[in-house]
């Protein structure tokens, strides 16, 4: 047994509780990238600038949820310290509904 | 040379309300309805025969001894292996000793296996038809006009896809049919269905797709059609090779207790 399985070994992790931690992440994503969506298209942003607003957005979100939800201290909760950043951000649904809130009130508003 | 101007088109706003919103409420309605019909559809798992969870289970007990061995002491593992290896072998636990050596059961005739199918051809039916006959009530009624425009660029191979049914070669492609908003639907409503009904819901189509192509799941113990002697055996053989690395996780503990106090 080498150090690393040692340590897993010493210190647990468990599934339910990664699985919980992530939800938590995942919810809070999806409902302020749809968020974001309606905003970019009330300003009525494009292109280029719709995608910046959303990484600037995600970018608030993670630090207030590493504040507020992690106390500070993302480590106690997640295995690898940058999770609570990326989780959801590129990927997963969180992207797509903010793609489909913005043509939305893109649409409505402007074009 | 004058500048390349941004194409307008003057659409009637009429073709938001009798178009968009239709479309979204039709999607989010679906995936509502999808929902409760998987979770209406789903039966109830039959009740087993005493023998047959006791198979299930004592099988169980050896994967669980095998992925904990390292939290109980040496000696404590050592008793437990010798009598589950023993009692595998001998084929104690087994639902119909009798049929040790033949050959498994067609998983067809098997109830449990049929049972099981059912259910996976359920969650097929509930996610196919929707979409199929979204899709055709789409192109029946909506193709041939554009009704928005996208908020970002996208390449010239989008636009056979796009905008479907319109067919003008200059038309910038971040004007849309109807049909990419649906696509748009299909993608993003997935986190719209979480405030909806919840995190566990079955309403997202993708979701459910990308389940199914990956069907690793928990439950994979007891696919039907594989012979449980089979599985005991190598369960025995598995306990055998781990004794052989057991490691007590409490070995040293004051000291490192004593260390990260101190």
């Amino acid at each position: 047994m080498n150090a690393e399985e040692k340590d897993l070994q010493i210190n647990p992790v468990v599934p339910e509780n990664v699985v919980h931690n992530t939800k938590t992440i995942t919810d809070i994503r999806s409902l302020t990238s749809s968020i974001f969506g309606i905003a970019a298209g009330i300003l009525g942003l494009e292109s280029y600038s719709g995608f910046i607003f959303y990484l600037l957005g995600s970018f608030i979100v993670s630090v207030m949820m590493v504040v507020f939800i992690a106390g500070g201290k993302p480590q106690n909760y997640f295995r690898s310290a940058s999770e609570i950043w990326t989780t959801e951000v590129f990927s997963g649904s969180s992207l797509s509904s903010f793609i489909l809130t913005w043509t939305l009130f893109f649409g409505l508003l402007r074009a | 040379m004058a500048t390349v101007q941004a194409q307008t088109i003057l659409r009637d706003p009429q073709l938001f309300y009798w178009i968009l919103f239709p479309i979204t409420a039709v999607m989010v309605l679906t995936g509502v309805l999808r929902h409760y019909a998987t979770v209406l559809m789903q039966s109830d798992p039959k009740k087993q025969e005493l023998n047959a969870i006791s198979e299930q289970r004592n099988l169980l007990r050896g994967v669980n001894l095998r992925t904990n061995h390292n939290q109980i002491p040496l000696s404590s593992f050592i008793a437990r292996k010798n009598y589950l290896v023993a009692a595998y072998n001998r084929g104690d636990f087994l639902k119909d000793p009798e049929n040790k050596g033949k050959p498994p059961a067609n998983p067809m005739t098997d109830p449990a296996g049929m049972d099981q199918m059912m259910n996976m051809l359920k969650g097929n039916m509930a996610m196919m038809v929707p979409q199929t006959l979204i899709m055709g009530w789409i192109n029946a009624f909506f193709s041939g006009f554009v009704i928005m425009k996208l908020p970002f660029p996208l390449t010239l191979r989008f636009k056979s896809m796009l905008q479907s049914g319109v067919a003008t070669r200059d038309l910038d492609v971040r004007w849309v049919s109807s049909l990419s908003w649906y696509f748009l639907n299909l993608f993003g409503l997935r986190s719209i269905f979480t405030f909806i009904l919840g995190n566990e819901n079955s309403a997202d189509q993708m979701s459910q797709q990308m389940q199914q192509m990956n069907p690793a799941g928990g439950n994979a113990m007891f696919t039907p059609g594989q012979d449980p002697n089979k599985m005991f055996l190598a369960e025995a053989e598995n306990l055998e090779v781990v004794g052989g690395q057991h490691e007590w996780v409490l070995d040293g503990v004051v000291d490192r207790l004593l260390k990260s106090t101190v």
